[in-house]
């Protein structure tokens, strides 16, 4: 058996002591242009949960983030309506790599969740090879959508007929 | 790195009726095994800095000194192939000897300490080691259940050397009469596992006359690292 340290929920009261890497990864100086990802954080029942946290990590962002205190790190909690916001630096396309490595945390989420995000207008996405892993049906729950002001949508379900995909890297 | 797969019972069940509210939280699919590099050999640069005076000694942020059981809680954060994992950053909270949370959604009829809040963050050596100050946490009831009891614990949060080793767990005291009584604990079918976020008591790091010591290693997943600067 592996003899790893196994997962626990991370409960209801983590928000002072995460506050210290919100504050300072949701000002985000960067060299690059940016754009915004904005979702909600959703249950089984489509109820939005508000006191879920989305962590990012973007990897194609953080070189244009060097006088940033955690360059390419954002850790969001979500709001009184689910919603979750963060800013990704674009120094480049993203060539059918994830924007941003996602991880979900909640009360009553006994394990952090992995999972990532593309953006449609992303024409290497047909080429993606993290996407081509992705039974096909499934692949757009990791899709995010352009929004008429410039900003992009991804919800995020922990269930459902639209259930988003959550990864276990090997 | 590399991620081998983990034998059913060693993480919690995402669903498990007795902890109520991850009926409709935890995902009812299985996660995707999938390769992706960067997952698995990229993460963000904690630096140094990051780390402000006291976060390592949760006795001293305040004007006096916290009420209840001085602790010390160190141990080693490993890699699966026992490697020690290096300048990683490590947050921990908890409530205080009282059973409450500094956090303003907290309702526990227990009071606040008001020379205590319970959040400390640290970077582990350069052998994987990590050691803080702080108050042993009290129990608390949470509502899950009539009699709903949290056993003590602290909360760790784990960034590991690459994205793909992030952990957020928590740590158990020794011999908690309330193990048998938590579905958040019993949601871990495996008892090994479950028995691997217990403390033990250390006398060796136990300090003098001032405080008692717990020892707790973390094996983040992951093997075959490769050596920095490669």
């Amino acid at each position: 058996m592996s003899n790893i340290t196994t997962s626990q929920t991370i409960g209801p009261f983590p928000h002072e002591a995460w506050a210290w890497a919100v504050e300072l990864t949701s000002r985000v100086e960067s060299s690059a242009p940016q754009v915004k990802i904005k979702g909600a954080i959703i249950d089984g029942d489509g109820v939005p949960i508000n006191d879920a946290w989305a962590e990012a990590w973007l990897p194609g962002s953080a070189a244009a983030e060097t006088s940033h205190a955690i360059p390419g790190y954002r850790r969001v909690p979500t709001n009184e309506e689910g919603g979750f916001t963060f800013s990704i630096s674009q120094p480049q396309a993203p060539a059918g790599k994830p924007v941003a490595y996602v991880t979900v945390f909640a009360r009553g989420l006994v394990k952090h969740q992995f999972t990532a995000v593309f953006l449609e207008d992303d024409p290497a996405l047909a080429q993606s090879a993290l996407l081509e892993q992705v039974p096909a049906d499934r692949r757009h729950t990791l899709i995010a959508r352009k929004q008429a002001d410039g900003s992009y949508l991804w919800n995020i379900h922990m269930q459902g007929a639209s259930e988003t995909v959550f990864f276990d890297y090997t | 790195m590399q991620f081998d797969a983990i034998e059913p019972g060693v993480y919690p069940e995402l669903i498990y009726p007795p902890y109520k509210s991850t009926a409709k939280r935890g995902p009812t699919q299985a996660p995707l095994r999938v390769r992706d590099e960067t997952a698995t050999n990229t993460n963000l640069f904690a630096s140094p800095k990051l780390i402000l005076p006291h976060d390592m000694d949760m006795t001293a942020q305040g004007k006096g000194e916290p009420l209840g059981e001085k602790i010390v809680v160190t141990g080693r954060v490993l890699d699966e192939d026992g490697k020690p994992v290096r300048n990683s950053l490590l947050e921990v909270w908890q409530c205080n000897a009282a059973g409450r949370y500094f956090h303003k959604k907290d309702q526990h009829d227990a009071p606040l300490d008001p020379n205590f809040t319970g959040f400390g963050k640290m970077l582990t050596d350069d052998n994987g080691r990590y050691r803080f100050v702080s108050i042993k946490p009290g129990p608390y009831p949470w509502g899950n259940h009539h009699k709903a009891w949290r056993p003590a614990h602290i909360h760790f949060s784990l960034f590991g050397n690459v994205y793909a080793q992030r952990l957020v767990t928590q740590m158990y005291f020794p011999n908690d009469p309330l193990f048998a009584y938590d579905p958040i604990f019993q949601s871990i079918p495996d008892e090994a596992a479950r028995q691997r976020l217990i403390s033990r008591f250390s006398l060796e790091e136990t300090v003098d006359d001032k405080m008692l010591g717990y020892e707790f290693d973390i094996v983040l997943r992951g093997r075959n690292a490769t050596p920095m600067g490669i």
